[in-house]
């Protein structure tokens, strides 16, 4: 028998409401996997909503919190802050929210958590749109993709904006640990959480959380658009650890991006010169990545008792 | 603190039945909170209201559970189920009827009173014959069979809170304190226990446990799929993979590392199938 390469504790139910193949519930499962039961869970109105609590069931188990939308940071602050009055510095206090939850609604929220230095992590589980409510486009929906309200009809061709940078919005507040988080990778998935739970401080999470309705795929191929979004440089891994940045799934090339967007129904209706300008922006984030890694941390600690030292480390991951 | 749920239909008055006794309450000298089931409203709708009574400010803001009173004002809704969900022993069901109290459909321990407040509303032309308002007739049996509220503070509420007919109204509260029948428990039960609520600060309750605490393990999702994985275990080389990716912790492994798939909770995604090395997983159509 192989050995297991993730914990295997299961603290989501089986049972709970989220659609077939959702990258989402497989992100909360393996985030859950890694912090263990002595965690609280604060959720805003998002999928997860719905997908853990048709009443009086609960999906987790640990203990989990509705708050409004736009309030997961000050949630997560306020639950740092009971926890620690009641003695519990063991328990780990995760926010939990979608895309539009933390780049549109919630960021003034999130940057507040981030400034006061709580000792919580802040997850955003990205599924790049307002998936519960009906595939309403959002800060973080990417360039060219169609959703309800960037329909492909008349001039329409997706969405014309590009994606938010959430990670650079939230290094910018200079977090004691980010990463980017691949449900399609579960051993750097899991690793990266029992990192971060060993750091207190302000943490963040970016997690890529395919959605088979929203972006129009069939539910089997999860995981295969979650492996491409990596493989073509979409959504790289990497960790930024007292401002030095990191990458954790190191490739010799890129995979043409095409064959990430061929797979998806939302890109469908892009024309070679579109699909073209997104190749170039993947590459040059992917170049600037590499930049930021060679380049070394900014100047000045992050925690107290920190040095802030320069360059990377050596390379461990390598891929085709 | 004494915590009441009252059970009617869109239309029979429930939800002001629940706010007038609030603010007789409040004018009793006491803490009162009062709010309606958020749901849809819809007359002749099964319609929930809440009201907590105490000496000092309620801090709680969630459903009443666990209700120290019940009242019902359409006997039909007794058969619709959960309308005593969580009355405990020595709990009091006051319900709208003709019947003996003795009579109601009620677990042995619970203490049952009666009252023909239909009748009551009636004489005093309160509604109409086929839909009549009933609510300060119930209210005024409450007063007598609970003593949760003084019967001058209720019409001291009326008059003040009921725009329409409050004479008629104080006339029906009165009818209802004195009309109200009432049976005890069949079984002893010693009196309420005081309830078990974490009390962190003093005036500050919180509930036992969660709010939700029933497992969704306990909702089958197996009606979601269309197809079922089904693994050939004969070329099952055990790596877990399909484990480890599905979304729905409809997989677990047996003792000796074997994938089981829980069909009662499995939606069909075919996440296994395609993730699995050595293709072992085939999806087959159900039915």
């Amino acid at each position: 028998m192989a050995r297991l390469t993730i914990p295997p504790q299961e603290l989501v139910h089986p049972g709970h409401a989220a659609c077939p193949g959702c990258g989402a519930a497989l992100a909360m499962r393996l985030l859950l996997k890694g912090l263990g039961s002595r965690t609280v869970v604060s959720v805003p109105a998002c999928c997860w909503t719905v997908i853990a609590t048709p009443y009086p069931t609960t999906a987790l188990g640990v203990a989990l919190l509705d708050n409004p939308i736009e309030s997961t940071g000050a949630s997560i602050s306020g639950i740092r802050a009971a926890v620690d009055a009641l003695g519990l510095p063991d328990v780990t206090v995760v926010g939990f929210a979608g895309d539009g939850g933390t780049a549109d609604i919630g960021l003034q929220a999130l940057s507040g958590m981030l400034e006061r230095r709580t000792n919580a992590i802040y997850v955003m589980y990205d599924n790049e749109a307002y998936m519960n409510t009906g595939i309403q486009r959002s800060g973080a929906t990417p360039e060219g993709a169609w959703t309800t309200t960037t329909p492909v009809i008349g001039v329409g061709r997706g969405k014309p904006e590009r994606k938010k940078d959430i990670m650079a919005i939230v290094l910018a507040h200079r977090p004691v640990y980010a990463a980017t988080l691949n449900p399609s990778f579960p051993e750097d998935f899991v690793r990266k959480v029992e990192t971060a739970r060993g750091i207190p401080g302000p943490r963040f999470f970016h997690i890529f959380a395919p959605c088979p309705p929203g972006w129009r795929f069939t539910s089997e191929a999860t995981i295969e658009i979650g492996r491409l979004a990596t493989d073509t440089g979409v959504f790289p891994l990497y960790e930024v650890e007292d401002g030095r940045l990191r990458i954790t799934r190191r490739l010799s090339s890129l995979k043409p991006v095409e064959e990430y967007l061929s797979r998806q129904g939302r890109y469908g209706h892009l024309t070679g010169a579109e699909r073209e300008r997104i190749q170039a922006q993947v590459r040059e984030g992917w170049e600037r990545l590499r930049r930021e890694e060679s380049v070394g941390p900014p100047p000045g600690p992050v925690r107290p008792g920190v040095a802030a030292t320069s360059g990377p480390e050596p390379a461990t991951v390598d891929s085709g | 603190m004494i915590e009441i749920r009252f059970h009617g239909r869109g239309g029979q008055g429930a939800v002001v039945a629940s706010e007038l006794l609030a603010q007789a309450a409040f004018l009793d000298g006491k803490h009162p909170q009062s709010f309606p089931f958020f749901g849809v409203e819809r007359r002749g709708a099964p319609v929930t209201a809440f009201c907590r009574l105490d000496d000092r400010a309620v801090r709680l803001r969630t459903s009443i559970t666990r209700p120290d009173i019940v009242v019902v004002l359409e006997p039909g809704l007794l058969r619709a189920g959960g309308v005593m969900d969580g009355l405990p022993p020595g709990g009091l069901l006051l319900v709208n009827s003709r019947d003996d109290p003795a009579r109601l459909p009620a677990p042995p321990e619970v203490r049952r009173a009666s009252v023909d407040a239909t009748a009551i509303a009636v004489a005093h032309g309160l509604g109409t014959p086929m839909l009549p308002i009933v609510n300060t007739a119930v209210l005024g049996a409450l007063a007598a069979a609970s003593g949760a509220v003084r019967l001058d503070a209720l019409e001291r509420a009326i008059d003040r809170f009921v725009p329409a007919r409050p004479a008629q109204n104080r006339a029906a509260a009165r009818d209802g304190f004195g009309a109200v029948r009432l049976a005890p428990a069949e079984v002893a039960v010693r009196a309420p226990p005081v309830r078990a609520g974490r009390t962190l600060r003093a005036g500050l309750e919180l509930p036992d446990g969660p709010l939700a605490v029933v497992s969704s393990a306990t909702i089958a999702t197996s009606a979601w799929r269309t197809m079922r994985p089904e693994i050939d275990l004969g070329r099952c080389t055990r790596c877990n993979f399909c484990w480890k990716f599905c979304p729905d912790d409809a997989i677990e492994l047996n003792a000796e590392g074997y994938p089981v798939v829980r069909l009662e909770h499995c939606k069909g995604c075919g996440i296994c199938a395609v993730e699995c090395p050595p293709g072992t997983i085939a999806m087959v159509a159900e039915g």
